[in-house]
């Protein structure tokens, strides 16, 4: 028995009563049940009993939309719509280009900036880790107070190595280092200038396991004049033979034996020596002095041998043995009680191997360090530019759940569950991140190599490592729940009734937290700009102060030592070229890297034995020619001069140093006295030094501007060596360099020629701030740029949902420039908003950072004032190109379109 | 009529063997199709089979085809090349799982 058309349209209509609508399950349902009231039919019920037993057999209304749910429930499980979801918002990006582009590249350099500071900053944390015994190895520093001045070493007595080798039961090995400067190397005539040499203690490979490639580590520096080289070293003075056991000359006198050939030590260490040569037999090594540090001392811990037992014993040693010595050679009354009563102070400390890269900042670094707060600072800055980039994605998001409101809606409406729409935008956000992942590498990859400029490092993107994908996949993820989290809920709690009504999207314009997101961006790019413009004020401010003498056209030529007794007659030459206007010799220049020494004075007539009457000050031998060839200025007295025979014992001093001193009488012509010393064998306390002042000089900076001024006397040595320093006239330095290196090349053949700048020399002084601005700037370009991105977007969204009003109000007569003015005036709020938070922050960041200066320069109020501008105008053109393309377009096409 | 309690494991074999000896069929013919083969003992509901089929069907191991006569339209499932191999292995996990059974009851089945 065949049913009726009209009997179908019953089941029909009444199915769908029921709440049969679902697609796919009702049609199949519909037929079902047709089928079955026609069998029941047969057997002679009527159409309406036969299709109610036929309902009630499927359990009624609820039977059937159990069913109806049951079927939806297995067709829409995860594992067959993870293809619908990955379709779904593929559509949707590619439907949304403009906005999927903007959210890929912000959140691509956010990812990228991340992941370049992440390498670095894992690159930091493993310096000196590399070493199998990194955890035992640790190094002494030096807390020294004597006569006024004041010093953080890392340099030791000479015998405290061998001392804590072997008096201390906790210490399997110590080595010291003895920087003497570089060295000209050569194996017959042509010299090669090797800057990373230094001399030390034959356990050297003990506490430093390097692999060797040939050699025995424990016998390589055991005997005198033996050395151990890099392989690189090995490879520039015997490219493509054996090295060991062969003979090199160092500074044409000393002949060494390759006694060993090390890798070389990684990047990530604290040092990259490529010449160690034996301080075995060296004489300054085997003195006794314990009041002379000019040892760096490292030692190695016995495995679970306790390091504050070593600690505790340095203060001992100290008393017992230092303290005797310095009675010896200060006189017979000197006491610890009057030493310490004095203000004075010897300390000792020791330092884990591993803090030194990031927690080390003393005199006598071997390179310079790095410094941890730099780590927490970048780190931070690489946390926030991601959430920005994050941001960008949420606001964009939310911004167009206006939009996809009625998409929710309808999707609710044909049956979807919460859950579904969910995992659907969390799809689209996922899929965005892991398209941003890939550009972030690609864009890592072209950005790494300007980095290693900037920080001088050498990263690489560790594309051999698994951890590196396992990470990035989990990265991918992360970010992408991250940004799609606050979204996904967002947008599928919307309730159908009231979206498809169109009530939500007024709620979403005034989003508050949309608002609070694009104030958090501006905030953070407002302070980076501020942090940058400061650092690069301070600076300018340090190269620009005025320093107490003059820096430029200044050209010095190291390793002057070279020419031998030529020096002089070379200087001559040069000066006859006409070019140079004058020319010093000595190696005490005002800049970081020069030679010091320092050494108490007194008054001459004043008891020496007396504490109070020591003045610490750093001793410069000098030339004639010294003071006019620096462009240091005299203010009281003369310089020294050629008249007058007896300036062989005047001295000029600093400002700083008169201070010190306080003579009681006139200045010029008091005189001072120390202990003489040959230099051999320690100051002779029966002889005296005695220099009559002749002039006092303007105070001149001769360290980086964090410090002050230290008291600095100068006088006249025959033994002045060191660099020549040429102050030349022209202006075309390459021309002066010609001229000189010709002379060079005559009168010392085969000695390589260096020279450098004065004030090149003293700019790197401040690699680390320069290095800190660059790296500040860059990073708040980058910060403004995702912001501006956002604001881009957002406004553009902004004007697209108002193209009816915006074409509403041309048509009754609104000018361009009103729109304009309409459409950027809520987000100007919001970055105003975020300057009055910016400013406050950074000016305390400042602050903290510039505390560390002597000489700081005066961060006003122009430069806030600055930056808030710079942020304002920025986003301003940002917002006004989107603004105005709305402003200017046809009303016509706007209000036809809706 | 057997406990749907027993039924619940073996309804996707059942499906599965069905289609495979008959081709393509339809949802109600499917029932039939089970009634007469137990002797009317056992009764598929619907509201186990639809939701079986399309979970089998979102596997791939059915496919789907419609036919509309006049107003209605009719869903016919037949088994994929996949779906083919299935009921051979579920047919001897079956009898394997019946020959334990016995064992375990200590009874001796067919």
């Amino acid at each position: 028995m065949k049913l009726t058309e009209d009997h179908i349209a019953y089941i029909v209509k009444d199915l769908n009563y029921r709440g049969i609508v679902a697609e796919g399950v009702q049609e199949e349902l519909i037929d079902h049940i047709c089928t079955a009231t026609e069998s029941e039919m047969k057997a002679g019920l009527r159409f309406i009993d036969a299709y109610h037993r036929v309902v009630e057999s499927f359990g009624r209304t609820a039977g059937l939309r159990e069913t109806q749910r049951q079927v939806l429930h297995e067709e829409t499980k995860p594992k067959g719509m993870l293809k619908n979801y990955i379709t779904v918002a593929l559509r949707n990006l590619r439907k949304h280009r403009f906005y999927s582009f903007i959210n890929v590249l912000g959140l691509s350099i956010g990812l990228a900036v991340c992941l370049i500071i992440v390498l670095f900053v894992l690159n930091e944390l493993s310096f000196d880790r590399h070493f199998a015994t990194a955890q035992r190895v640790y190094r002494v520093r030096s807390e020294i107070v004597f006569g006024g001045s004041e010093g953080r070493f890392l340099y030791a007595p000479a015998p405290l190595g061998p001392t804590l080798a072997q008096e201390f039961p906790e210490v399997e090995a110590a080595v010291r280092f003895r920087d003497r400067g570089s060295y000209l190397v050569k194996r017959t005539d042509e010299n090669i200038k090797e800057p990373r040499t230094i001399w030390v203690d034959k356990d050297f490979f003990k506490v430093f396991p390097v692999p060797l490639v040939a050699g025995n580590p424990a016998t390589a520096l055991a005997e005198p004049n033996t050395v151990a080289i890099s392989q690189s070293l090995a490879e520039k003075l015997f490219p493509g033979e054996e090295a060991l056991g062969k003979t090199v000359v160092l500074d044409n006198e000393l002949n060494v034996k390759v006694n060993a050939v090390y890798t070389d030590f990684p990047s990530q260490t604290h040092f990259h020596f490529n010449l160690l040569i034996s301080l075995e037999g060296d004489p300054e090594a085997q003195q006794n002095r314990w009041y002379s540090n000019n040892f760096q001392t490292y030692f190695l811990l016995r495995p679970g041998a306790n390091i504050q037992g070593v600690e505790a014993k340095l203060p001992n040693l100290v008393v017992e043995r230092a303290m005797p010595q310095l009675k010896e050679v200060l006189g017979n009354d000197f006491s610890m009680e009057k030493f310490r009563a004095a203000g004075n102070r010897m300390a000792y400390f020791v330092q884990p191997l591993t803090d030194v890269h990031l927690y080390s900042h003393y005199t006598g670094e071997f390179e310079p360090n790095f410094d941890i707060t730099y780590i927490y600072l970048f780190g931070a800055i690489a946390v926030f530019i991601l959430m920005l980039a994050c941001i960008n994605f949420m606001n964009l998001s939310t911004a167009r759940s206006a939009n996809r409101a009625k998409e929710v809606g309808i999707r609710k409406v044909m049956g979807s569950f919460r859950s579904h729409l969910m995992r659907q935008f969390l799809t689209e956000s996922v899929l965005l991140s892991f398209l941003s992942l890939l550009l972030a590498l690609a864009i890592a990859y072209m950005l790494l190599p300007v980095f290693n400029d900037l920080s001088g490092r050498v990263l690489t993107l560790p594309f051999g490592s698994r951890w590196f994908y396992v990470i990035f996949l989990l990265a991918g993820i992360l970010v992408g729940v991250a940004a799609g989290v606050y979204p996904s809920f967002f947008l599928s709690a919307f309730r159908p009734v009231q979206v498809l009504k169109g009530q939500v999207a007024l709620g979403m314009k005034s989003g508050l937290i949309r608002s609070a997101l694009v104030v958090f961006q501006f905030t953070v790019s407002i302070f980076l700009v501020i942090g940058t413009l400061a650092v690069y004020q301070q600076l300018n401010y340090i190269q620009t102060k005025k320093l107490g003498f003059n820096k430029d056209q200044v050209l010095v030529i190291d390793d002057a030592y070279a020419l031998g007794s030529n020096r002089g007659a070379f200087k001559n030459e040069v000066m006859s070229s006409g070019k140079m206007e004058r020319a010093t010799m000595s190696g005490y220049l005002p800049v970081e890297g020069g030679f010091r020494s320092d050494n108490p004075w007194w008054i001459e007539g004043r008891d020496p034995a007396m504490q109070e009457n020591l003045v610490s000050i750093q001793n410069w031998r000098v030339d004639h020619e010294y003071v006019k060839t620096l462009g240091m200025s005299i203010v009281q007295g003369r310089d020294f001069s050629d008249e007058f025979p007896s300036d062989s014992s005047a001295v000029i001093l600093n400002e700083a140093a008169v201070k010190t001193f306080n003579f009681p009488g006139e200045v010029i012509g008091s005189r001072i006295a120390t202990f003489a010393d040959d230099g051999n064998e320690g100051p002779d306390r029966n002889k005296l030094q005695v220099l009559t002042v002749i002039g006092v000089v303007e105070n001149f900076h001769f360290q980086s501007l964090k410090e002050n001024f230290s008291p600095v006397m100068m006088f006249l040595s025959k033994r002045a060596g060191g660099p020549i320093c040429f102050r030349f006239k022209s202006a075309d330095a390459q021309e002066v360099i010609r001229i000189v290196e010709k002379q060079w090349k005559e009168m010392a053949p085969g000695q390589p020629f260096t020279y450098y700048f004065l004030d090149e020399r003293f700019s790197r002084m401040y690699s680390a701030e320069r290095q800190l601005g660059e790296v500040f700037g860059v990073f708040s370009i980058l910060a403004v740029l995702i912001a501006c991105l956002g604001l881009f977007a957002l406004t553009a969204f902004t004007a697209e949902q108002r193209t009816k009003e915006i074409g509403i109000r041309k048509v009754l007569g609104a000018s361009i420039t009103s729109i304009v003015v309409l459409l950027s005036k809520e987000f100007g709020k919001l970055i105003l908003i975020a300057f009055a938070l910016a400013a406050p922050l950074a000016w305390l960041g400042i602050n903290w950072w510039l505390k560390d200066y002597s000489y700081k320069t005066e961060i006003g109020v122009g430069l806030f004032l600055l930056s808030g501008l710079v942020a304002f105008t920025v986003a301003w053109l940002t917002m006004s190109f989107q603004s105005f393309r709305a402003a200017a377009s046809d009303p016509v096409k706007s209000l036809r379109s809706e | 009529m057997h406990s749907p309690e027993l039924l619940k494991g073996t309804l996707q074999t059942i499906v599965l063997k069905v289609l495979k000896d008959h081709g393509r069929m339809y949802g109600y013919e499917i029932t039939q199709r089970v009634k007469e083969l137990s002797g009317e003992t056992i009764l598929l509901t619907e509201g186990a089979l639809y939701p079986a089929l399309h979970k089998l069907e979102a596997e791939g191991m059915l496919t789907t085809e419609t036919e509309t006569i006049g107003k209605r339209v009719r869903k016919y499932y037949s088994l994929t090349p996949q779906g083919r191999s299935l009921v051979k292995e579920r047919v001897q996990e079956f009898v394997g799982f019946i020959k334990t059974m016995g064992n375990v009851l200590q009874v001796n089945v067919g």
